[in-house]
């Protein structure tokens, strides 16, 4: 399917250092990837190889040192709300309430209220937070701050979704409530999806794509093109050959790179 | 139970105190002549409370306070942000405030008093420089620890540079800042009582200072009661009002737990 049109992200030689109390730690190295308009992409790695640097190049936080990032065949300006992302701290407001947080892109772009307040209740419903709409982000679990995060980016509905470990932080349950819902959001609208997880089962069943990272200083060192057909239910999905060789595939190469990591 | 035995310990050592004052002038342990009794003091303060002297003081003072510290919160938190979030404001203003810092504010009420002569000026001017500077100092450690990826999300989400300070920065800060303004209220009874002494016609300060002068000694105390009285309030209420601003604020259990 790549190939053919010019890439919606490209990605090539990127190389980050961070300069910390004297020293310098590589975090990526010559970094290349292309993703496709309407792409789902995941990436797996070891800790510390790197994973959130690239997306918060991809986000316009942080630059390149080497490299070119372009993103619609243009390079990165800074942070734009064509670009949603999902922390991996989740990054809610704490002073704002769960509503607010879930409003606070909405409000920025201008939306009347009634459509604001309707668009909240639904992300509110969608993430099963009814009820927890006034509470502030103290009081509400890590699994449900994470939710309200991802509440908050896709209610702006940004072309391209930035995802790091979206779902780390909730119960095996809800994950997969979580990954349906990604799954049918991705399916209905077309967006561009390119998501950090450290869980391979969700890489593949998500993902048209799963890009392995080396230990730092991050590369790429695998690119599995997954074809499934996510039209079938995911219980005959998860236990198809297909997928699961898949799966064997995808783990065997994290758990090189894990290895390699330790050693 | 446990609300009064709190309550008990709480006023436990002021009213020690009290008690040990009176009981040393009574059996003439101190002289009276240099250490008025407590019931002298409060009748004097029974006298007083019908005087508009007291009242008239009270409220200028008050207003020379207040209006002092907030000039001073509101100049802290804007060279505060500024040399957070720049570091050629930083680097211009830093040795500035680390010099000043400790300077007593009060040294410089004679020079004050020459170039803007007796009145509020000189007293306002006093007040703002001293309570600048912990405002200055808790707003720059507050802003400096916003995390990093809470400024990212607001400007992924759609908020412009400029009021990521107003909506991210100052929001974040709010505890230290608060923190800062509540070193600088007491700092602004200090130096408006110690700018009064020396170049007011008016004011608590002024009061006390006249009294002591005349060797009024009951009245002085009454005086120095009063203000402490006004003092304390203003402290309650404005810890009060952090309570409310930062309800969602996970330190402000801690911070309202502070010295009552
Ligand atoms: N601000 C920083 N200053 C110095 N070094 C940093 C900084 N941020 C990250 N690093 C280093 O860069 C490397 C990559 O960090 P990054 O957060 O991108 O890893 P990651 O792949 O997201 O890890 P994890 O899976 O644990 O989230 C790490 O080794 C880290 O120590
Ligand atoms: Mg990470």
């Amino acid at each position: 399917m790549q190939g053919v049109k010019a890439p919606l992200i490209r990605i090539a030689g990127v190389s980050k250092h961070y300069r910390s109390r004297g020293s310098r730690v590589t975090a990526l190295a010559q970094v290349d990837l292309d993703i496709a308009r309407g792409e789902f992409v995941s990436i797996v790695g070891p800790s510390g190889c790197g994973k959130s640097t690239l997306l918060y190049i991809l986000g316009g936080f942080l630059r390149a040192d080497e490299g070119a990032i372009e993103i619609r065949g243009r390079g990165i300006e800074g942070p734009g709300i064509d670009r949603g992302v999902v922390f991996q701290e989740y990054a809610l407001f704490p002073w704002l309430t769960v509503e607010q947080n879930i409003a606070y892109g909405l409000v920025n772009a201008g939306m009347e209220r009634r459509q604001r307040d309707e668009t909240v209740r639904h992300y509110v419903s969608l993430i099963g937070l009814q009820g927890f709409e006034q509470r502030y982000p103290r009081e509400l679990s890590g699994g449900m701050r994470q939710r309200v995060a991802i509440a908050r980016t896709l209610a702006c509905e940004p072309d391209i979704l930035l995802l790091d470990e979206p779902l780390g932080a909730l119960d095996a349950l809800t994950r997969e409530t979580m990954q349906d819902e990604l799954l049918r959001l991705w399916q209905g609208t077309g967006k561009t999806v390119l998501m950090v997880t450290h869980d391979v089962n969700e890489a593949v069943f998500l993902s048209q794509r799963v890009v392995v990272m080396s230990k730092r200083p991050g590369r790429i060192v695998d690119n599995f093109a997954i074809d499934l057909d996510r039209s079938r239910p995911r219980e005959e999905l998860m236990v198809s050959d297909a997928y699961n060789e898949m799966r064997n595939r995808v783990w065997l190469a994290v758990r090189r790179e894990a290895m390699a990591a330790a050693a | 139970m446990l609300g009064l035995r709190a309550f008990v310990l709480r006023w436990s050592s002021l009213a020690l105190l009290v008690a040990a004052w009176e009981l040393a002038v009574v059996t003439r342990v101190a002289d009276p002549q240099f250490v008025p009794a407590l019931h002298d003091v409060a009748r004097a303060l029974l006298d007083l409370a019908f005087e508009k002297d007291l009242w008239e003081g009270l409220a200028v003072s008050t207003m020379r306070a207040l209006v002092g510290l907030a000039l001073g919160t509101a100049g802290g938190v804007l060279i505060g942000t500024l040399m957070a979030t720049s570091a050629r404001a930083n680097a211009f203003l830093g040795p500035l405030v680390a010099t000043t810092y400790s300077l007593p504010k009060a040294s410089l009420v004679p020079l004050f008093l020459l170039w803007f002569g007796v009145g509020n000026t000189t007293n306002i001017l006093t007040v703002f420089l001293a309570t600048l500077l912990p405002v200055v100092v808790g707003t720059y450690q507050g802003v400096k620890s916003v995390p990093q990826v809470l400024v990212w999300s607001a400007r992924a989400l759609g908020t412009s540079p400029l009021a990521i300070v107003l909506r991210v920065q100052i929001p974040g800060a709010l505890l230290p800042i608060l923190t800062g303004v509540r070193v600088a209220l007491g700092f602004s009874w200090v130096l408006t009582l110690s700018a009064e002494m020396i170049a007011a016609k008016t004011g608590i300060g002024k009061l006390i200072f006249v009294y002591g002068e005349s060797g009024a000694y009951a009245y002085m105390f009454a005086g120095i009661g009063m203000i402490l009285a006004v003092a304390y309030a203003a402290d309650r209420l404005l810890v009060a009002i952090t309570a409310r601003l930062l309800h969602w604020n996970d330190g402000i259990a801690a911070h309202r737990e502070g010295t009552a």
